[in-house]
């Protein structure tokens, strides 16, 4: 389990990319707590799932990418496990369940075109996501088989 | 003096104890007995729970998390919360396996039904063929019942399948999703009707819009699925509480039934129980012994004893449960709206399609989505988080899922058996589906969406959800009524053949299940058998 300082900045970070607002001492203790009941990292969970991880804490500009990288290829591991955490955590939490869960005001035909948009932007998301996680994976390799 | 033990507190033992108590018998009630916790925050509405609570991630998500959905996490989602754990929790003395089955049980007070989502449909006298009494006796105890409980329906489209009852208190006021869908149906009522023969109307709910007997209306606080604070919503555990005033009324929890004692003459004589604290056998001396302990509890409590009475157990044959697919569904005209959290959160309308043969009727609950987790859905869209997000919020309020139910019929390979385990036995619940359900399945489905385009509905292709069987907990048939005497049969006043002096009040005696929700005829059934066992007791 990473320390408590990573897991806040993590939490931060994160919390940023879902559309929240940020610095609810809550949220980090509920987001800490479910690590440290083992709630989040499996027996599975790989070497490349945490340095996956690392990265989008250090880099918070990239979470998008790798998230849709990981929805495609990794969805049930490390990185999505955390979001969707955190998703959980905020949803129950005044005022992040309004933040996430109110609609935009667009126009339905807006709406549409949003959404036409976003299929655009999740395809070029998961390519940057891949040329990030090649790297990753490829030096994931090289340490497992040394 | 009449004097009966009844085991459960589930939907069927309380109205049997209701009954009996009403016509002056003394009833005993042994229960495991699981208790709830106390209500949290009981006028607060959904929203202001959240900001109201000191510990909501706890209250919604569990100390330990384990009510988040992962993503990749295998099994039905039920989306129980975890202060509901005590309605599920199993018992180590209950051992089952399955086969083709997903079992639920329940050692609650109350059981299953303390977490159950209020649908109260009562059978038509086309559905009752197979049972064998006159359907107008059951009619009554749905009046007497909905008394109790508190029904909420209309008379409306939906009263061609099922029957207006006694004491049927009005509607619930509509959400403004569930109101669009049914402006619609008014629309395009000729064409659905004729074209489809699809039918719509409001549900029928067992939860209280006025104020009696102690309960509380509903105020809309929008908390239903979270366990309705203010009792709106009925569950059995209400009832028992009026039960324990009464006093000829005795109730033993922390007790589980093991077997049945009977004579060489077949006539129950004593029922052995074990105290769950300490372990220490119990026996208690009794002529008239009613199982209500859910069907498969019963079904294992009834070979248990028969075993133990001739040295071998048989096979029950004929469990049937209602195949669920779920349906979601978009309702264009509700995009882009504010949900509203402040509103009942079951089923509001029912579907209703005819089938050629109308007890395979196929019945459909219409649930607009409100208060429930929202982590779950949001993974599952095809996208990044962030871009998920965007288009959930702006489809809340227009999501909505249809559970379509389907009849059973009493099949031999669907059965209960008992098998050696160490020391005891264990339950096997086998069942295998029908030849024809692809095909029944097929044909309805395509109707479902159909009838949902024309209400203004999109189905996502690929995204109907077949619910493994069990799923529905909506168990029956393997004890069936008959008017002929036979083994492993009961009586129409539903005492067994095998062992006189042995009732069954729950599901078990069902000798056909439709496509309707059960409880409430479960209800109704206790009533009916315990108003007989009063007068062949006079
Ligand atoms: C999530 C959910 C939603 C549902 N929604 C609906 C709905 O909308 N409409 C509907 O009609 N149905 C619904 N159902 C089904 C409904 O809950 C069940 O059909 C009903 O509760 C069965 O009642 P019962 O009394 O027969 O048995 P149970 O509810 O199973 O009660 C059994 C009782 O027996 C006791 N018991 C068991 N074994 C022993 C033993 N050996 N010794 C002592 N005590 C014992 C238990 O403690 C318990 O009190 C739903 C179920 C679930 C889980
Ligand atoms: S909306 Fe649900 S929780 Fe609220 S009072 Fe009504 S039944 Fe109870």
């Amino acid at each position: 389990m990473a320390e408590r300082s990573e897991l806040d900045r993590e939490c931060d970070a994160f919390a940023r990319y879902l559309g929240a607002s940020v610095g609810d001492g809550y949220v980090r203790e509920q987001y800490w707590a479910a690590h440290a009941a083992g709630a989040v990292e499996l027996p599975s969970t790989t070497s490349f799932e945490r340095a996956v991880v690392s990265l989008a804490r250090s880099v918070p500009l990239l979470v998008r990418p790798l998230d849709a990288h990981a929805r495609v290829f990794s969805n049930g591991g490390l990185l999505r496990r955390k979001l969707v955490l955190l998703l959980a955590i905020l949803e129950v939490r005044a005022p992040h369940d309004e933040e996430l869960d109110t609609p935009t005001g667009t126009s339905v035909p807006g709406m549409f075109l949003r959404m036409v948009w976003l299929g655009l932007v999740f395809g070029v998301l998961l390519a940057c996501g891949m040329l990030l996680s090649l790297p990753i994976w490829l030096a994931s390799r090289l340490g497992a088989s040394r | 003096m009449k004097r009966v033990v009844v085991v459960g507190s589930g939907a069927s033992g309380v109205h049997f104890a209701q009954t009996a108590l009403e016509r002056g018998a003394y009833v005993t009630l042994v229960d495991v007995g699981r208790t709830a916790p106390a209500p949290v925050l009981p006028d607060a509405s959904f929203a202001r729970f959240k900001r109201e609570h000191d510990d909501p991630a706890g209250y919604f998500l569990g100390r330990k998390f384990e009510a988040v959905m992962f993503p990749g996490a295998k099994g039905e989602y039920y989306g129980f919360p975890p202060h509901k754990g005590f309605i599920f929790a199993s018992l180590e003395r209950f051992r089952a396996r399955a086969q083709g089955f997903e079992p639920l049980s329940s050692f609650a007070r109350g059981g299953l039904a303390e977490a159950w989502t209020g649908g109260a449909f009562p059978f038509h006298e086309r559905e009752l063929r197979d049972f064998p009494f006159d359907a107008r006796e059951l009619h009554a105890s749905y009046g007497t019942v909905a008394r109790r409980i508190g029904v909420s329906g209309t008379d409306d489209d939906l009263s061609r399948f099922t029957p207006v009852h006694e004491h049927l208190a009005p509607s619930l006021p509509l959400d403004a999703h569930s109101r669009s869908l049914l402006a619609r149906y008014g629309r395009e009522r000729e064409r659905l009707n004729a074209g489809l023969g699809v039918w719509m109307g409001r549900t029928r709910a067992a939860v209280r819009s006025d104020e009696r007997d102690g309960r509380h209306g509903c105020t809309n606080l929008g908390r239903c699925l979270w366990s309705c604070p203010r009792e709106a919503l009925y569950t059995p555990s209400i009832t028992l509480r009026a039960l324990l005033k009464h006093e000829r009324f005795t109730y033993l929890d922390g007790r589980f039934a093991t077997r049945i004692e009977a004579d060489e003459a077949n006539r129950v004589r004593r029922l052995h129980l074990v105290e769950l604290a300490t372990g220490r056998p119990e026996t208690l001396e009794a002529s008239s012994i009613v199982l209500a302990a859910g069907t498969l509890a019963s079904g294992k409590l009834f070979l248990d004893s028969l075993r133990a009475h001739g040295g071998r157990a048989p096979v029950l044959e004929g469990l049937m449960d209602n195949r669920q697919v779920l349906v979601p569904y978009i309702h264009l005209p509700m995009l882009r709206q504010r949900y509203e959290p402040d509103s009942y959160q079951y089923h509001q309308l029912a579907l209703g399609l005819e089938r050629e043969d109308p007890r395979h009727y196929v019945h459909g609950l219409v649930t607009t989505l409100k208060t429930a987790l929202i982590h779950p859905i949001v993974q599952s869209v095809p996208f990044d988080l962030k871009s998920a997000l965007w288009i959930f919020r702006n489809a809340h309020a227009a999501l909505g899922i249809v559970n379509v139910n389907f009849h059973d019929e009493r099949r031999a390979e669907c059965r209960l058996e008992l098998e050696s385990d160490g020391d005891g036995s264990r339950l096997l619940v086998r069942y295998e589906p029908a030849r024809e359900e692809p095909e029944r399945m097929r044909s309805a489905l395509g109707t479902v969406r159909k009838a949902l385009w024309k209400l203004g509905c999109i189905v996502p292709p690929g995204m109907a959800h077949v619910r493994p069987m069990g799923a529905s907990v909506h168990y029956a048939g393997t004890v069936p009524m008959s008017a002929q005497a036979r083994p492993l049969a009961t009586s129409p006043d539903g005492e067994s053949h095998d062992l006189r002096g042995l009732f069954f009040a729950d599901g078990s005696t069902f000798p056909f299940l439709p496509a309707k929700n059960l409880t409430f005829t479960l209800m109704a059934n206790a009533e009916r058998i315990a108003r007989r066992w009063c007068d062949a007791q006079a």
